[in-house]
C-alpha cells in the first residue's frame, strides 16, 4: 500500500527529513577527514601525528568574537501527531507498551515517554531486549488480565523476530496489540515494505496500515475492539514513521465505542435456564472465558441453580475458581442436565468462534495444523452445540433463571447446594491425600524432586496473591492437586503453539500485571526454554517486577532426549550417545550467573532439597519487596 | 505391528509372571552378580536416568525393588531385550529396546546391581511439616 499523504505546512517549512540529516552529516564527516590529509601533504609530513582540525568557519569566528546572534529556535510541531496516538492508548487504559527501539517510531516513542500530565504511565514503556520477548510479555499479560497491552517493534526485521511469539499468542487466542513502525523514507530500505503486515497475516486476526493521522487513531481503537472480540487474537497496526511526526493541528481524538459481543438468543437463554432449574442434578463445565467478569457471572449462575461445576482453572486462565464449594462431582455423578461454557458438555455447549473463522487470513495457504476445536476433542459430544460467545451469554441465562425461579424450587436448590458442598469437600480431601501419596516418592532425593518443589512452594505462597505464569507440564504439573487455583490468573496454562522461549517472556508480562496489584508471579522455568530469549531477565530487573524464577534445570531439552533414546532403541544402537544435541553438558549452564549478569538477584545451583526450601523463602521475600529473584535448582529430569 | 504385539505381550507376560512369583516367594533374595559401582556410571552414560530419575524415581520407579521385572537378573534381561524394534508412529518416551550389541549382558547386569541399591524412604505425610501444612490448609476450608 503506497502512502498518499499530502504535505502539511509544517512538513514543508521546518522539518528536516531524516534523509536530509544523514546527507549533511556525511558531507561534514568527509570534510573533517580530508582537511588534515591535505595539510599533511603540503608539509610533506606523515599525517599520523598531526592534530585533526579544520579551520574555523565564518560563523564560528563570529561566535568567538561575540558578534553572532544565535539562531531562533524553530519548533516545527506544536501538537505532535504521536501525542494523539498515545492519548488513544491512554483512553483505552493500555497499561504497558513493551518495545524494542527502532528507527521507524521515534516519534511515538518520544510521545510515550514525554506526553501527558503523567508522562510514561498508562501506558508505561517497558524495555524488551528482543521483539519476541516484547510479544511474549504482552501474551502473558493478556492471559493474566483478559485485556491487551502493546508490543511496539521495528519494521520488517522486528516483526520477523516477533513473529513466532505472535504465532503463539494467535493459537493461545490471547488479546494483544502489535504496533510496528514502517519508515516512509526508507531510512534503511530493507527494514521497510509496502505491506509488512503480510509477514504475519496468517496468524493475526486483523491488521491495518493507516495513511493519515485520523485513520491511525481510528485504527488503534479498532485494533483494540478486534483483539478483545472473540476469537481473541493478536492484531497489528503498521505505523507510518512520518505520520507520527506530523503536526496534529486541532484534530480531536475520536471517542471510543466498545465492541458489541453477542451471545445466545433470548429464547435459547430461557430454555437453558428452564432446564437448569428443572434438573434434579445439573452440572456446568467451564472452560476458558475471556475476562474476570465472565467468571463472576459463571459463579453467579452456578450458585443460583446449585449446579456442580467442572473447572479448567488448573489447565489455564479465566476459569471457575477451583476451590469454590460447588466445584467437584457434587452429591452424585448422574447429571440430568449438563451445560458447557466454552467446554464440551452432554446437553448444551456454548462455544465462541474459534480460529478457523480466521482462515481467510491465511492468504499464503500455510494451513498451520488446522484441527478440530481442541475444547471439543475430549469429553462428551453435546446434543446441542451453540456457536456463541459463552461469556456474553451467561448474563442472559442468569436473568432468565432469576425470572423463572419459583419459591418452591428454591428450597430444593438450597438443599442441593448444601449436599454438594459437603460431598465436594470430602472428595477433595480424598483426592488430596491420594495426590500427596504420589508426591512422596523421592521426597529427599538429590537433585530435587519436582513434586517436592511444588509442594514446598505452596505453604509459602498460599496466603499471598499469586500467579503461576509458566507452563508446567514439563515439570510435572504438581500444582494441580496441591494448590488452590481460585483467581482468573492463578495458572496461565500451557504454551499454546509449543513455540520456543515463551516461559520467561510471558511470565515477565504476567509480572507486569502483578506489579501494581500486590501480586507475585511464580515462574518455574524450563532450562531449555530459558536460553532462547534470556533478555527478559534484564527487563524484569530493570522494571522491578515481582517475579520469582525457579529453574527446572535438568540440563537438557529433556523431552527430545527421551525421544532420541527411544529411536536409538528401535534401531538397536544403544542410548549412550543420545545426549548429543539434546543436553547441556560440557559446560553446564550457570543460570544464577546469567541472572546476576543481567542484574537480577539470584542463587544456585542448588540440588539439595533442604537448601532449596530456604532459598524459596528468600526468593519470596525478595519478590514481595518488588525485586525479581532467580533460584537455579538442579532437579530430577521429570 | 505383529512384532510390537508380540513384544508387548511378552513383556506383560514377563511382568505379570514376575509379580506373581514375587508375591509367592518374596523372601528369596535374588542373586546380584554385577558390579554396582560400574553400574552407576553406566546408568548415567546410557541415559537410564532420563526416564527413571537419578535415583530410580521417575516416570517408572525402579527403587525399593517394587518391580516384578527387577525380581531376578534373568527376568530383567529378558525385559531389556524384548522391547519393540519398530518405528513408533509418534515420538515416544517409552522404554527403549536394548539388544546385546548396544548393552552387553555384563553391562546390563552391572546396571541391575546398581538399580538394586536404590532405596527410597520418603517421610510419611503425617510426619512431614510441608505435607501436613497442605492437608491442614485444605481441611480448614471444610464447609461449616
Ligand atoms: C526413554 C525412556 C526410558 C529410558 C531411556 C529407559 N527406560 Fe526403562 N522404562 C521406561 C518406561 C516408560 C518403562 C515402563 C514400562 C514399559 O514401557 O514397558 C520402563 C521400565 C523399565 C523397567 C521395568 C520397571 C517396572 O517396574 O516395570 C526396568 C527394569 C527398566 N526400565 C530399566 C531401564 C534401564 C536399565 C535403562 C537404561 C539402560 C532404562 N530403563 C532406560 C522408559 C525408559
Amino acid at each position: 500500500m503506497a502512502n498518499k499523504r499530502t504535505n502539511t505546512p509544517a512538513d514543508k517549512g521546518n522539518r528536516i527529513s531524516r534523509r536530509g540529516f544523514i546527507g549533511a552529516s556525511v558531507v561534514g564527516g568527509a570534510t573533517t577527514v580530508l582537511a588534515p590529509a591535505a595539510l599533511a601533504g603540503s608539509t610533506g609530513i606523515s599525517d599520523k601525528n598531526q592534530p585533526k582540525s579544520t579551520p574555523p568557519s565564518e560563523q564560528k569566528m563570529e561566535r568567538e568574537v561575540g558578534s553572532s546572534v544565535p539562531p531562533k529556535p524553530v519548533q516545527s510541531v506544536r501538537r505532535a501527531a504521536s501525542d494523539l496516538m498515545v492519548q488513544v492508548l491512554k483512553d483505552l487504559e493500555i497499561e504497558y507498551v513493551a518495545l524494542n527501539p527502532g528507527s521507524s517510531f521515534e516519534g511515538l516513542q518520544e510521545s510515550l515517554i514525554n506526553y501527558g500530565d503523567k508522562p510514561n504511565s498508562m501506558p508505561e514503556v517497558i524495555s524488551a531486549l528482543h521483539e519476541g520477548s516484547a510479544v511474549d510479555m504482552a501474551h502473558g499479560y493478556g492471559r493474566s488480565e483478559g485485556k491487551p497491552m502493546c508490543a511496539l517493534i521495528q519494521g520488517t526485521v522486528g516483526l520477523q523476530n516477533g513473529s513466532m511469539a505472535i504465532y503463539q499468542a494467535f493459537h493461545g487466542q490471547t488479546p494483544l496489540i502489535v504496533l510496528a513502525g514502517n519508515d516512509e523514507h526508507n531510512f534503511l530500505k530493507v527494514h521497510t515494505g509496502e505491506d509488512i503486515a503480510a509477514l504475519v497475516r496468517p496468524f493475526t486476526k486483523w491488521d491495518a496500515q493507516p495513511e493519515t493521522l485520523e485513520q491511525t487513531l481510528l485504527a488503534l481503537q479498532e485494533a483494540y475492539r478486534q483483539t478483545i472480540t472473540p476469537p481473541c487474537a493478536p492484531v497489528l497496526v503498521v505505523l507510518n514513521s512520518e505520520i507520527q511526526k506530523q503536526e496534529a493541528g486541532d484534530l480531536q481524538v475520536p471517542i471510543y465505542s466498545p465492541p458489541k459481543i453477542s451471545g445466545i438468543s433470548q429464547q435459547q437463554a430461557d430454555s437453558i435456564a428452564q432446564n437448569l432449574i428443572l434438573a434434579n442434578n445439573p452440572r456446568i463445565s467451564v472452560g476458558r472465558l475471556r475476562t474476570p467478569e465472565g467468571i463472576n457471572s459463571a459463579v453467579e449462575l452456578a450458585e443460583l441453580v446449585a449446579a456442580s461445576v467442572q473447572t479448567s482453572a488448573t489447565t489455564g486462565p479465566m476459569s471457575f475458581p477451583q476451590r469454590h464449594p460447588l466445584v467437584g462431582p457434587g452429591s452424585n455423578n448422574s447429571y440430568d442436565y449438563h451445560l458447557g461454557l466454552e467446554k464440551a458438555a452432554a446437553q448444551v455447549s456454548i462455544t465462541g468462534p474459534d480460529l478457523k473463522s480466521l482462515i481467510e487470513r491465511d492468504v499464503a495457504g500455510v494451513r498451520f495444523g488446522w484441527k478440530e476445536d481442541p475444547t471439543l476433542r475430549r469429553g462428551p459430544k453435546p446434543e446441542t452445540l451453540i456457536s456463541a460467545d459463552a461469556e456474553a451469554s451467561i448474563p442472559l441465562i442468569v436473568s432468565a433463571v432469576k425470572e423463572q425461579l419459583k419459591a418452591s424450587i428454591r428450597k430444593s436448590i438450597a438443599e442441593r447446594l448444601q449436599a454438594s458442598t459437603k460431598e465436594n469437600h470430602v472428595f477433595r480431601m480424598k483426592s488430596l491425600r491420594q495426590a500427596i501419596e504420589k508426591k512422596r516418592p523421592g521426597w529427599n532425593d538429590t537433585p530435587v524432586s519436582l513434586a517436592r518443589m511444588y509442594a514446598e512452594l505452596w505453604p509459602l505462597i498460599k496466603d499471598l496473591d499469586w500467579c503461576l505464569a509458566s507452563p508446567t507440564h514439563f515439570s510435572g504439573r504438581h500444582h494441580r492437586e496441591l494448590w488452590d487455583h481460585d483467581k482468573p490468573y492463578s495458572y496461565l496454562g500451557q504454551f499454546p503453539a509449543a513455540a520456543l522461549g515463551y516461559g520467561l517472556g510471558s511470565s515477565t508480562g504476567a509480572a507486569l500485571a502483578a506489579r501494581d496489584r500486590d501480586r507475585i508471579v511464580i515462574n518455574i522455568q524450563a532450562d531449555g526454554d530459558f536460553n532462547y530469549m534470556p533478555g527478559s531477565i534484564w527487563s524484569a530487573a530493570h522494571h522491578k517486577l515481582p517475579m520469582l524464577i525457579i529453574m527446572h534445570n535438568n540440563r537438557a531439552w529433556h523431552m527430545e532426549l527421551m525421544y532420541v533414546q527411544y529411536m536409538a532403541g528401535v534401531r538397536g544402537r544403544g542410548t549412550d550417545r543420545a545426549h548429543i544435541g539434546t543436553t547441556f553438558r560440557d559446560p553446564y549452564i550457570n543460570f544464577a550467573k546469567i541472572a546476576e549478569g543481567y542484574g537480577m538477584k539470584s542463587e544456585g545451583p542448588i540440588s539439595d532439597p533442604k537448601q532449596m526450601v530456604a532459598a524459596l523463602k528468600r526468593g519470596i521475600d525478595a519478590v514481595r519487596n518488588g525485586e525479581p529473584y532467580l533460584i537455579d535448582v538442579l532437579t530430577q529430569p521429570r | 505391528m505383529i512384532k510390537i504385539l508380540i513384544s508387548t505381550l511378552l513383556i506383560s507376560v514377563v511382568s505379570s509372571l514376575a509379580s506373581t512369583v514375587l508375591k509367592a516367594a518374596p523372601a528369596t533374595p535374588a542373586m546380584i552378580s554385577g558390579n554396582a559401582d560400574k553400574g552407576e556410571a553406566l546408568y548415567y552414560n546410557h541415559g537410564c536416568y532420563a526416564c527413571h530419575g537419578y535415583n530410580g524415581i521417575g516416570k517408572h520407579n525402579l527403587a525399593n525393588d517394587v518391580s516384578g521385572i527387577m525380581m531376578s537378573e534373568a527376568v530383567y534381561l529378558i525385559f531389556l531385550r524384548a522391547r519393540s524394534e519398530l518405528n513408533p508412529p509418534l515420538p515416544t518416551q517409552r522404554m527403549p529396546h536394548y539388544p546385546e550389541s548396544s548393552l552387553s549382558d555384563q553391562e546390563a547386569l552391572d546396571i541391575y546391581a546398581y538399580i538394586r541399591t536404590f532405596k527410597d524412604t520418603p517421610p510419611e505425610a503425617e510426619s512431614n511439616a510441608t505435607m501436613r501444612a497442605i492437608i491442614n490448609s485444605a481441611q480448614s476450608q471444610a464447609p461449616q
